[in-house]
């Protein structure tokens, strides 16, 4: 009988709680709905991509030196670069240089390595063609700098979530003053501006 | 108690006073509120899809419909228009008779339904005596035409999803009679206007929320699991069944099954308005705030803006329920078929046995608060 007892005991504590834990789960539901949308209304809205943003490559011809270490710190070799050995001057000369963007990661290892910065990030990500052919850029579309977002009349630019200003996104249930792991860019931002001035007196 | 406001009585005045011979004006009458009654519920669920939408990307931080109509009210008709041109596909082999019979037998009970829902004393399309009674005989019915569906389609899971429409229905029936049985017991009558009579007189603290707490929350789970709402979408269970039953419905058939979800899932509402938290009744008693001013309460005034006040509590009530129904939508994760039945036989059904009896019990002891 007492075992009965404990058990329907037991049981009448599991559904309480169970109750409980749904009722915390509605809470939380209901929390979310007075935060602000996440949405971006995509072609009338772009977000600002930020800072170090990997996007579509951008390749500068003439300082190029056809040295090919962005093809060998590439993982799978993917730059072309097309050159001739000019033996009057004693000098690559670079003919053609394309990379294929329907095979590229982004990982901008290239970018990283090249000597001359003749490669860089560019900000564009809207890379959607009805052939995949078009995605192979030669030098001279790789030279192409995209439209920015902020100044394109037709978008309004929206700034990424880190970058909203502090309390408009905060999660629920963290301990008080949690932030993301690293520096907030305005931090970063506030240090460089912090060290310029010193700088500017030394010279 | 003041009976309100009586259309049928005005309309067949007026019928008569423009000359339409006596026995022909109560005939004229009968099918408005039909009509009345069908076009409020069509509207109904393009306000409650529309609603569906709207708070659940609020509950997903997303915006929902917004370019079509002013906040995207317009949405509902347009996917209902979409699945009224669609073409209307018999998959091969499939029964064309079941196939075709299976979302009728889905929808009819379901509007039919609405004949014993009250908006006021005398705005309800007919005062049955069983009237409660007669929802759940209707809503024993739907289950036979998901069955249907499901096996006419000769779909794998369109079978699977109408046989676990039929466990589900029937499960959930049990505790859902019981519970409404408890009610019935306190007001002695199956009749839905007498069982909001009950509840009236004291404002929100007559409700029967008070005096069924238990009653109130089986009522709700048994309704969400009758209306395959989605802690018991299990019938349609999209990561498993594709679509359950409606898997080789498209075009009107398909919007004949969503229409019915979503108009069942009112019907809940209302009726859960209707059985817990006194239906037309105002949280304040109108009839004590219009003795308070000192106005007749037959005043013609009054009367119209008590009956109209009734319906929009009555329609706000269902809302709010139908909001809260969202919000678990997006809470709760689906429940396993087993975990399901288990709920259903080994949770609700003895709690709302236990319930009745106490409510048996309160109601011999305590005659005057438990309807004696």
């Amino acid at each position: 009988m007492l075992k009965f007892l404990r058990q329907a005991k037991d049981y009448a504590q599991e559904a309480v709680q169970a109750a409980r834990y749904i009722g915390q789960g509605l809470a939380v539901t209901f929390d979310h709905m007075q935060r602000r949308p996440i949405t971006v209304q995509y072609p009338y809205e772009k977000l600002i991509p930020s800072e170090r943003w990997r996007g579509r490559i951008h390749f500068e011809f003439d300082k190029c030196i056809s040295c090919e270490v962005c093809v060998r710190v590439c993982p799978i070799n993917l730059p072309v670069v097309d050159w001739e050995y000019n033996k009057e001057v004693k000098k690559k000369e670079l003919k053609h240089y394309s990379i294929d963007f329907g095979v590229c990661i982004f990982c901008g290892n290239c970018v990283e390595y090249c000597p001359t910065n003749c490669l860089s990030m560019t900000e564009e990500y809207e890379m959607a063609v009805y052939d995949r052919h078009e995605l192979n850029y030669d030098g001279v579309a790789l030279g192409r700098l995209p439209y920015k977002v902020t100044a394109d009349p037709m978008v309004t630019p929206l700034r990424e979530l880190a970058y909203l200003p502090a309390g408009v996104l905060d999660p629920h249930n963290l301990p008080p003053g949690s932030t993301r792991a690293g520096q907030q860019p305005e931090e970063i931002v506030a240090q460089h501006q912090a060290q310029k001035p010193s700088k500017e007196i030394n010279q | 108690m003041n009976p309100g406001i009586d259309l049928q009585a005005s309309v067949i005045h007026v019928l008569t006073d423009l000359g339409v011979p006596e026995d022909l004006a109560p005939v004229l009458w009968v099918p408005l509120p039909l009509l009345l009654m069908l076009a409020a519920a069509t509207v109904g669920v393009l306000v409650a899809v529309w609603l569906e939408r709207k708070v659940s990307a609020a509950a997903q931080q997303r915006v929902g419909p917004e370019y079509i109509g002013p906040l995207g009210i317009l949405a509902p008709v347009a996917d209902g228009l979409k699945l009224i041109f669609k073409e209307d596909v018999i998959p091969a082999k499939a029964d064309p008779l079941l196939f075709t019979l299976g979302p009728a037998i889905v929808v009819i009970p379901v509007f039919l339904s609405y004949l014993v829902v009250p908006f006021g004393q005398k705005m309800v399309i007919t005062d049955l005596g069983i009237g409660i009674f007669f929802w759940i005989a209707l809503a024993s019915v739907v289950p036979i035409g998901l069955l249907m569906a499901g096996y006419a389609s000769n779909n794998k899971y369109a079978l699977l999803g109408g046989l676990r429409a039929a466990a589900q229905s029937i499960s959930y029936e049990i505790p859902l009679a019981l519970a409404v049985l408890a009610i019935v017991m306190m007001s002695n009558s199956l009749s839905t206007i007498d069982i909001v009579q009950q509840q009236s007189g004291y404002g929100i603290l007559g409700w029967n929320l008070w005096r069924q707490p238990v009653g109130l929350v089986i009522f709700w789970v048994a309704a969400l699991a009758e209306c395959e709402r989605l802690p018991f979408d299990l019938p349609e269970a999209e990561e498993e069944l594709v679509a359950g039953y409606q898997t080789e419905y498209t075009g009107m058939k398909f919007g004949l099954f969503y229409l019915g979800s979503y108009v069942n899932l009112i019907l809940s509402s209302l009726l859960f308005a209707v059985l817990y938290l006194g239906g037309w009744e105002s949280p304040v008693s109108v009839s004590w705030l219009v003795g308070l001013v000192g106005v007749p309460e037959n005043t013609p005034w009054v009367e119209v803006i008590t009956a109209s006040l009734g319906v929009v509590m009555t329609l706000f009530k269902a809302y709010l329920l139908l909001f809260l129904a969202i919000l678990l939508r997006w809470t709760v994760p689906r429940v396993r078929i087993d975990q399901l039945l288990d709920l259903g036989w080994k949770f609700l059904l003895p709690v709302s046995l236990v319930n009745l009896l106490a409510t048996a019990a309160l109601k011999l002891a305590f005659p005057v608060a438990f309807g004696g």
